[in-house]
């Protein structure tokens, strides 16, 4: 099976071969959710984490008894999994403060009589400040401590960096990703880099490493996408919707590159492998390209899109965000305003997530401004 | 917009101006009052009505009026005073402003203020959005967007947010205007606990935001005027805390008017002898009625009701109708739960910095609000303490439409009101601050049915 066909089937479905052939060796995989958790927490202790998603909900009807139409529909759908137990291959769920719905997905779950045995949730301040950085290191302490306890492991220093030293190759390998898609005729899709990105987020980053490099490798031979197509950047809430971005290119378009906390803010920073691997680690998180729900970093993220933006030579973004997501809601309203003004076409799109979504207006808006972009 | 696009500040002082110059007695077949009346909006002079016709509401609104005359006079003529403004969210006390003489603006305050005006509102709550802010934002703050984009307000010499981790609508707004408008903005965050550290931390950060504030202002805080300061919200805290006391007889002798003045001192008068006044004219009237026997809700008080939210600001006399029409007392809503916040040691500076930083994490939806739901210090822990300090015989969750985190766990907490003291609660939706979402009458119609079926029950 070549690697991509390897990545696509992993990324395809809740269950994979791995977290599969993990259960089956009596291995432990723990769900995550936000791109503040360090996963190298859970690879120091031999435990595989696994990007919670809510993909793959017909109906979010358990869940709305809890959470209500007024919470963000990813929230609501992570919720339904629960609920129905599509997670039960899971050990446990870590989440973060990162927002009041996906806090109160964590709270909702976890009150629940379908909680899975280990549930946590990672605070993090909302400013980036010394003070804060030291809140953060004591919470992933605290984590450590946690895990340690609950599986009866310890994770040592050693373990640590050497999950800082896989998880940093990932990243780059992810970079040269971005950077072959910078060409004029990109050899990778939006929608296939979305379909990569998905898998590093569900399987073994040793594993994944190998695939990638290999196929990384071929790009050269792969079929590229044809050139003058209009470059796209997507910009905005959570999205892991691979048919999203199917939507956007089968218009004609060419996503080649985004801002997403499951794209290039999660790609970007690398963990400092030397020192105590420990602080580095909550250093590389903490100070990570910032999303909307950290206070006073706007112009921070400005600059992270507009540099986006101009390496990749787009000719248009779209900035989306899930209906009630206040935080990327509010900040594209920013964007959109700042970017303009700087001569960049700006799509601002409210969407929702999962069965919700309305991809034939989706589809019309998208249409639209591909059309007054006029490429 | 407004008819004559004149500044909001100065039309607030001129209808605070009306209101504190209301005589003791209110004769509404008076013709002169007849005239003004007609004068009126609609919703104006309906609250009007309702107000002049139970004595007390009116005196303790009066109290406010004369508080509120003075603040907004000095918000007005800040500029030609020298006086920084500084604009906050509701959660963000004002003492320590006023020890530093910059004058504090309460964002929700400010919105809720905007109901006032002949225009309502809605006008500009639509403009803030049609200039591209996100419709699912608060509307208890999106109207203030709208007066800067409407141009009918003068920008602040500031933004300071400490709603980080409470409410995330409220914390990007502040971002917004702060952006948008070029304002300097300072955030102070908020921890997911309420323990020790967290306090300490919390007091750490509230320290660090004042030096700045004091670095962009050229301000320094003088020790005895703190100290005034704090003495001042102490005494305005133990005289709330009497009143508090008073709500738990039955018949509840607090009128609903009362939580509202209580509201709009903690968030714009604190530390000042304003606020002390209010309160102790309210003691004494509310007093008075225990004394009597009087209950706010009339002519008997059928039901005790706890507000676990917030409440319906956008009609000045739908807390009427609930106390007058349906013989239900309105115990108080969310905004109005201030029973922890701790009287200040005054014997040092750290002492003093270290009560208003505690005050300020236990201020509404900061405390319960900004962790998981059922963590001590939270909101599941102040509705049972609340519900069962006032013997509320139910509860309502209004569901304001922004308040994505109360919606997200108000079920597990009503659930939990239910299981540990027995208490129905019933779940509305509708904007506290615009009328179109859900209209009062809708709003009445279901309120009615639920208090039915528990007077039912009751008896």
């Amino acid at each position: 099976m070549g690697a991509f066909k390897e990545l696509s089937e992993v990324a395809k479905s809740l269950e994979n071969k791995y977290t599969k052939q993990r259960k089956k060796q009596g291995g432990k995989t723990i769900g995550y959710v936000c791109s503040y958790v360090p996963e190298e927490i859970f690879y120091a202790a031999g435990i595989l984490p696994y990007r919670i998603t809510g993909k793959g909900v017909a109906d979010t009807a358990r869940a709305d008894a809890y959470l209500t139409r007024v919470n963000c529909t990813f929230a609501r759908c992570v919720l339904e999994l629960g609920y129905s137990e599509k997670y039960e291959f899971l050990e446990g769920a870590v989440f973060m403060n990162g927002c009041d719905h996906i806090r109160r997905c964590y709270d909702n779950w976890k009150a629940h009589e379908k909680a899975l045995p280990f549930m946590y949730i990672l605070p993090i301040p909302h400013r980036l400040t010394p003070q804060g950085l030291q809140w953060y290191k004591e919470e992933v302490s605290l984590l450590k401590d946690a895990v340690e306890r609950h599986f009866g492991v310890e994770i040592k220093p050693e373990k640590l960096a050497e999950a800082s030293t896989m998880c940093n190759e990932t990243r780059r390998l992810l970079r040269r990703l971005y950077d072959l898609r910078l060409s004029d005729a990109p050899p990778f899709s939006g929608a296939e880099t979305h379909t990569i990105l998905t898998a590093s987020s569900v399987m073994p980053k040793d594993k994944f490493n190998e695939l990638l490099s290999s196929l990384l490798d071929e790009a050269e031979t792969r079929p590229k996408a044809a050139n003058g197509k209009t470059r796209l950047l997507i910009a905005g809430s959570l999205m892991d919707d691979v048919d999203f971005i199917n939507a956007v290119e089968d218009l004609g378009a060419v996503v080649v590159t985004d801002t997403l906390c499951f794209g290039a803010r999660n790609v970007w920073n690398l963990t400092e492998e030397s020192g105590d691997p420990f602080d580095a680690l909550a250093e590389r998180y903490y100070y990570h390209e910032p999303c909307p729900r950290m206070a006073g970093e706007y112009k921070r993220r400005l600059s992270f899109v507009k540099d986006q933006a101009e390496r990749a030579r787009v000719d248009g973004a779209i900035l989306q965000h899930i209906k009630f997501c206040d935080m990327h809601g509010t900040d594209n309203a920013l964007l959109k305003h700042d970017l303009e003004k700087e001569g960049l076409p700006v799509l601002e799109l409210e969407r929702q997530y999962g069965p919700l979504a309305d991809t034939g207006r989706i589809r019309t808006r998208i249409q639209a401004f591909l059309e007054r972009i006029g490429r | 917009m407004s008819a004559e696009n004149r500044m909001v500040v100065e039309r607030l002082v001129e209808a605070f101006q009306r209101g504190a110059s209301l005589p003791d007695e209110i004769d509404l077949d008076n013709p002169m009052v007849k005239s003004v009346l007609e004068k009126m909006s609609d919703s104006r002079r309906k609250f009007f009505e309702a107000m002049a016709k139970n004595r007390v509401a009116r005196k303790i609104n009066v109290a406010q009026a004369r508080g509120m005359r003075k603040y907004w006079n000095e918000v007005l003529h800040a500029k030609e005073n020298g006086k920084k403004v500084a604009w906050v969210p509701f959660n963000f006390s004002p003492r320590i402003f006023h020890a530093l003489g910059i004058i504090p603006v309460c964002v929700e305050g400010l919105d809720s203020m905007l109901m006032m005006l002949e225009e309502g509102i809605e006008p500009y709550l639509d403009l803030a959005v049609e200039r591209g802010l996100p419709d699912t934002l608060c509307s208890a703050q999106r109207g203030v967007v709208g007066l800067f984009e409407a141009g009918v307000i003068e920008p602040p010499d500031l933004l300071l947010n400490g709603a980080l981790g409470g409410c995330d609508p409220n914390s990007k707004i502040f971002e917004y205007m702060a952006e948008k408008w070029d304002i300097p903005v300072l955030f102070l965050d908020v921890p997911y606990y309420h323990d020790q550290r967290s306090h300490d931390y919390y007091a750490y950060e509230f320290k660090e935001v004042i030096n700045t504030l004091m670095d962009m202002t050229g301000t320094r805080l003088d020790e005895d005027r703190l100290r005034e300061v704090c003495e001042l919200s102490n005494q305005a805290q133990e005289l709330a805390l009497e009143i508090n006391d008073m709500k738990t007889n039955v018949p509840n002798p607090v009128p609903h008017a009362y939580n509202g003045g209580d509201t709009g001192m903690k968030i714009i008068l604190d530390g000042t002898q304003d606020a002390v006044d209010f309160y102790q004219i309210s003691r004494d009237l509310i007093a008075e009625n225990l004394k009597n026997g009087v209950s706010a809700a009339k002519p008997k008080e059928k039901l005790r009701c706890l507000f676990i939210y917030t409440g319906y600001y956008f009609d000045g006399t739908f807390t009427y109708w609930l106390e007058e029409e349906m013989s239900v007392s309105l115990l108080s809503t969310v905004l109005s739960w201030f029973d922890h916040i701790p009287i200040i040691d005054t014997s040092s500076l750290n002492s003093m910095f270290y009560g208003l930083s505690t005050g300020m994490l236990n201020l509404p939806m900061t405390r319960q609000l900004k962790g998981s739901w059922n963590m001590p210090g939270n909101w599941m822990e102040d509705c049972l303490y609340y519900a069962e300090r006032y013997k509320a015989d139910c509860c309502v969750f209004t569901g304001h439409t922004a308040c994505k985190q109360a919606w997200g766990a108000y079920r597990l907490v009503t659930d939990k009101l239910k299981e540990e003291l027995g208490i129905p609660s019933t779940r509305l939706e509708g904007d506290g601050w615009d009328k179109r979402v859900t209209p009062m009458a809708v709003i009445k119609e279901q309120l009615e049915e639920f208090f039915s079926i528990v007077q039912e029950n009751k008896q």
